[in-house]
């Protein structure tokens, strides 16, 4: 993960921010990723190991698409280790900690 | 249809998207609705089995990890089925493993491409892919055509008519098939050559084309026979359809023989509502009543209804 914007609090912008073929898309992403959100903080708190690889897996795959690669690949290292099963949880919980922080800073304004 | 309107057929290609995530769905659309295409999309592997045979997708764009049936699993199916076998398929896949790559196209893939897409590549992608998907379907188009009349071929009826009569009994649709044959066509080649003889074929072609609707398909069956399968069209309303074509060849004058009257038999075999029968019974349903129709003195029509129980246990 890019470290400069994991931990310097800066706003998390998609690289489709300006491409007018995708403006709309990426603000309607922006505007449910809190839901998206709530939900794997829920299922994380809940313990629903199942639950939260899933949910990785989609928002991994969703934010790609939307051009917020660095969400990507935070949610990518949230759902790997649950991937092979048996996983205690609570070795994921920072990665969930991490996503959760970054997505609270996802922005659809372009720079 | 007859293949010279098939070639006119200008309205964009289908293609369609299977993929479990809505955001692909999204993002598809708007990277490809400046593309000449129309982008059909479902969620699951089963729900795009179903769809394809009767959307006849110029190209499948289809996802590889899904819940249920994995993309593998529906590109297997797809590749099993007459009807899709040909369909150039697309995986998208977020999986970029070398075996994965490996598995897809050795199970019939044509392309791969990883998620998230580089748009400009995802596009070129597809437009290679339906340039492809319409020169093969040109090539097959051509091989289906009749070379004395224009209609469609033989080998064209047999793979349409096992898909209409597929279609027709999924969705309990009425569906006709009619057998015509020229009466005493030896006689015409024997007593005024064969040139005479390909004209009075070619003329029925003309003759059947011309009063046949845009969604109906003529065919050249063989020799000096030919059949029309008429989609949602019960035998009442092919038998209003073929009674127009035996009473106008029997007005035809024709150059070569203008005392010669031409006149033709016809068998008709369809249903109104459902029927479950194999195309090869229907086909052979409606050949019986081409037979009866020559036994009962040429130049007439001879129809059944197949549709109900009773019909079902006599085909069986």
């Amino acid at each position: 993960m890019n470290e400069s914007v994991r931990n310097m609090g800066e706003p998390v912008r998609s690289v489709f921010a300006d491409d007018p073929e995708m403006v709309e898309l990426v603000e309607l992403f922006v505007s449910e990723l809190p839901d998206r959100v709530r939900a794997i903080s829920d299922a994380a708190r809940e313990g629903r190991a199942g639950d939260l690889r899933d949910l990785a897996h989609q928002l991994k795959g969703a934010a790609g698409g939307y051009g917020f690669g660095i969400v990507s690949e935070a949610a990518a290292e949230v759902e790997a280790p649950l991937r092979s099963g048996g996983v205690d949880l609570n070795s994921v919980r920072s990665k969930v900690d991490d996503l959760v922080d970054l997505c609270s800073r996802v922005t659809a304004d372009a720079e | 249809m007859l293949p010279s309107e098939y070639q006119d057929d200008s309205s964009p290609p289908n293609v369609l998207l299977i993929d479990d995530s809505v955001d692909v769905h999204r993002v598809l659309r708007a990277r490809l609705r400046t593309e000449p295409l129309e982008l059909v999309c479902v969620s699951t592997g089963a729900e795009g089995l179903e769809r394809a045979p009767d959307l006849m997708p110029a190209l499948i764009l289809l996802d590889l990890s899904m819940p249920k049936m994995d993309g593998f699993e529906v590109l297997r199916r797809l590749k099993d089925a007459p009807a899709t076998v040909n369909t150039p398929v697309i995986v998208l896949s977020g999986l970029t493993s070398t075996h994965d790559k490996v598995t897809a196209f050795d199970l019939g893939a044509m392309d791969f491409v990883t998620k998230p897409f580089e748009v400009n590549e995802l596009k070129v992608r597809v437009r290679s892919a339906l340039r492809l998907s319409s020169l093969v379907s040109m090539l097959s188009q051509r091989a289906q055509i009749d070379g004395l009349t224009g209609l469609w071929n033989r080998a064209h009826f047999d793979s349409r008519w096992q898909e209409f009569v597929s279609s027709a009994t999924r969705h309990s649709r009425p569906l006709s098939l009619a057998v015509i044959d020229l009466d005493r066509f030896k006689s015409i080649n024997d007593s005024f050559g064969h040139p005479a003889g390909d004209e009075v074929i070619q003329g029925l072609a003309r003759l059947v084309g011309g009063t046949a609707r845009s969604s109906d398909i003529c065919c050249r069956f063989g020799g000096e026979e030919f059949c029309v399968i008429l989609p949602d069209t019960g035998p009442d309303d092919a038998q209003v359809l073929c009674e127009r074509i035996r009473t106008r060849l029997e007005e035809v004058r024709w150059p070569r023989h203008p005392e010669r009257q031409v006149t033709c038999s016809i068998g008709i075999a369809g249903v109104t509502g459902s029927a479950a029968m194999t195309p090869q019974a229907w086909l052979e349903a409606a050949d019986r009543n081409l037979y009866q129709a020559k036994e009962g003195g040429r130049n007439r029509i001879v129809v059944s209804d197949l549709s109900g129980p009773v019909q079902l246990a006599d085909a069986s």
